[in-house]
């Protein structure tokens, strides 16, 4: 899989990943001397490729990143959500790449990733990147979910909008009508939205999800052998069910409000 | 960029690309002064020197540049129980800095000590207490910078352009009511409550009419608390004019939270160390304490320290012959940036800036009065 950001500072490294969910500070986050983070000190970012979201903190931050150089602990490559000045500073200072708009949250720690910081790309290793479509079919206040069926490649027995993927040379609303033609017989669905593509990652694959929201006027729907049951239903009642990853997040952009998860994913 | 004008030209001219692409920046700007932290050896390490060493081997800064308290009074650190190694070290910085062409007097108030830009000037300055007093009180116009980033910028003579050196972000973004009776140390206290409200907003402030140090300690626990580095004084910054306070947020400031956040900053009781000038004390402040002083004896063996710049103490010599009976007036640091946690636990001073850097920085339990009340604790 390729990640395409921006260069923030040239340079080309390959190591293995560590990924933090949190901001992170260089000064208190890390010791200097060992390369050791200071939450999980079993875990070393001399060397590797250090992803997070976003840097905080003191200015000084930069010079730690300084001494980390001097004593060799220091990253090889950073990857962040939104690059800011501290971490900037030190990246250039100690002269290794850093590229930022990556969405960190696909990555995983011992993923191994080549960081190209001139190119603002990205190649994670043995990670496959898929490009599907999901659709939100939408009845009056409910929305249309079915069960897939045990004869689907993925996610088998869960719930989800109606989707595919994304075919080579196809555009992304060229599935959705495709699909929802082939799916549940629907061909005059009317386009409400289309929200940006969000990331999912699941295994050694990151779902690249381009959602859909159409308004529908039909009663009845017919499903093809990809399901074995549909329901009609208003957004409260999504935690209820078992859905495919980054579904919740899906009906949370389309519909402009907060899921309440239960903890079931 | 292929280092032909040198390493530091070439480093210089990377980091301002790197963060005018962070920030999106559409071109450099010309600027006429620069301002530097990473001074103090304590803060920067020998990554720092190195760092230092590789710049200052064959760059010059091209604007007038000043320096950020270091971590000892350069003169008079064996008063300090400065050790050998950190003294050494510390004049191996200043060294670097000399040798880039930068002045080495050490304050976080160049604008007192020579180098004072003028309204609209377009400047690169670190030290977040005095990139918000020039913002706001002279109307001059710097992002807030790090170090490196001043540093940087320095010696290209440039800056890139955004943030607040665009018009549109230096406007107020919510306006604060505050009922305080004045004094210093009500306004250290009412920036410490704002910046924790507001985070890196633009405050527009009313009702208050601080005199030039009220507003350097309102700026510093500001940008101490919270990150602001730009507000607005109604009838004082030269923007607040053409403000527009339509459909902001109001947040109002009432004596009871002033008496919190003090509350909230005080963390010991007997202090070991009694410092004050965060930021550096001015001509004002030093007659005002020299008058406290003056017919008074030292009653305890409490260290006390008042710090201030060189160019301060040049202009008050009779009023520093009184402080000096009560402690020392030391220049080029300060006691947040000095490691004086090798010798002190509980550190005393009138400054939340100070209050909100002492514990962490300097691993000190604080407490938090006013001048007045922490000259009565030595008299």
């Amino acid at each position: 899989m390729i990640l395409r950001g921006r260069g923030i500072f040239r340079g080309i490294a390959r190591g293995p990943i560590v990924a933090l969910d949190s901001p992170f500070s260089f000064l208190g986050g890390v010791d200097p001397s060992t390369g050791l983070l200071s939450d999980s000190k079993d875990v070393s970012i001399a060397g590797k490729v250090l992803a997070f979201p976003v840097g905080k903190g003191s200015t000084v931050g930069s010079y730690t990143m300084l001494e980390m150089k001097r004593q060799g602990t220091l990253p090889a490559a950073i990857l962040n959500k939104k690059a800011e000045p501290i971490v900037t500073t030190g990246a250039v200072m100690c002269g290794i790449p850093l590229v930022d708009s990556i969405d960190v949250s696909v990555l995983r720690s011992w993923d191994v990733a080549m960081v190209d910081g001139t190119e603002g790309t990205v190649e994670v290793e043995g990670v496959e990147k898929k490009s599907v479509v999901t659709c939100i079919l939408m009845k009056r206040d409910r929305f249309l979910i079915l069960k897939r069926s045990e004869k689907v490649g993925t996610f088998r027995g869960k719930w989800a909008g109606v989707s595919g993927y994304v075919e080579v040379g196809e555009e992304p609303i060229q599935t959705a009508l495709k699909e929802m033609c082939e799916e549940v017989r629907v061909t005059d669905a009317e386009l409400v939205r289309q929200a940006d593509p969000i990331v999912v990652r699941s295994g050694e694959i990151v779902w690249e999800i381009h959602p859909f929201l159409f308004k529908v006027k039909e009663d009845g729907i017919t499903t093809d052998w990809e399901h074995t049951g549909h329901r009609w239903i208003v957004p409260d009642e999504l935690p209820g069910f078992d859905t495919v990853p980054g579904f919740d997040r899906v009906v949370e952009m389309l519909l402009s409000r907060k899921i309440v998860s239960t903890g079931t994913r | 960029m292929k280092g032909e004008k040198g390493f530091g030209v070439q480093r210089a001219m990377e980091l301002l690309v790197a963060i005018g692409t962070v920030y999106e920046a559409e071109r450099l700007i010309p600027i006429s002064s620069a301002h530097l932290s990473g001074v103090s050896y304590k803060t920067i390490g020998e990554g720092g020197v190195d760092f230092l060493t590789n710049i200052a081997s064959d760059s010059k800064v091209v604007v007038k540049t000043t320096l950020n308290p270091a971590g000892m009074d350069l003169v008079r650190w064996g008063e300090m129980k400065i050790s050998k190694r950190f003294a050494e070290r510390q004049l191996e910085i200043i060294d670097c800095y000399s040798r880039l062409g930068v002045e080495t007097n050490c304050t976080c108030t160049p604008y007192l000590a020579g180098n004072l830009p003028r309204e609209d000037d377009t400047v690169a300055w670190a030290e977040s207490s005095a990139l918000s007093y020039i913002n706001s009180i002279v109307g001059a116009r710097t992002n807030r910078e790090g170090g490196p980033g001043a540093l940087a910028a320095s010696i290209l003579g440039k800056t890139p352009a955004y943030g607040l050196h665009l018009d549109e972000n230096r406007k107020p973004t919510v306006v604060i009511d505050a009922e305080i009776d004045g004094g210093l140390f009500d306004h250290t206290l009412l920036g410490q409550v704002v910046g924790k409200k507001v985070a890196n907003a633009v405050p527009y402030f009313r009702n208050i009419r601080p005199n030039p140090d009220e507003a350097k300690t309102l700026a510093a626990a500001m940008a101490a608390s919270g990150s602001v580095a730009m507000f607005h004084v109604e009838g004082m910054t030269p923007e607040a004019n053409d403000a527009d306070l339509r459909g902001l947020e109001r947040i109002g400031v009432e004596r009871r939270d002033l008496i919190d956040a003090r509350e909230t900053l005080s963390t010991g009781r007997e202090p070991d160390l009694i410092a004050v000038g965060c930021p550096h004390l001015s001509e004002a402040e030093i007659r005002d304490l020299a008058s406290i002083l003056k017919c008074k004896s030292k009653k305890t063996d409490i260290d006390v320290w008042f710090c201030t710049s060189k160019a301060t103490r040049k202009r008050c010599p009779k009023e520093i012959d009184v402080l000096e009976r009560f402690g020392k007036v030391l220049c080029d640091t300060c006691m947040v940036v000095a490691p004086i946690e090798d010798h002190y636990s509980c550190s005393a001073t009138n400054s939340a800036k100070a209050c909100n850097y002492l514990p962490t920085l300097c691993s000190q339990k604080v407490v938090c009065a006013s001048a007045a009340d922490l000259m009565k604790m030595v008299t």
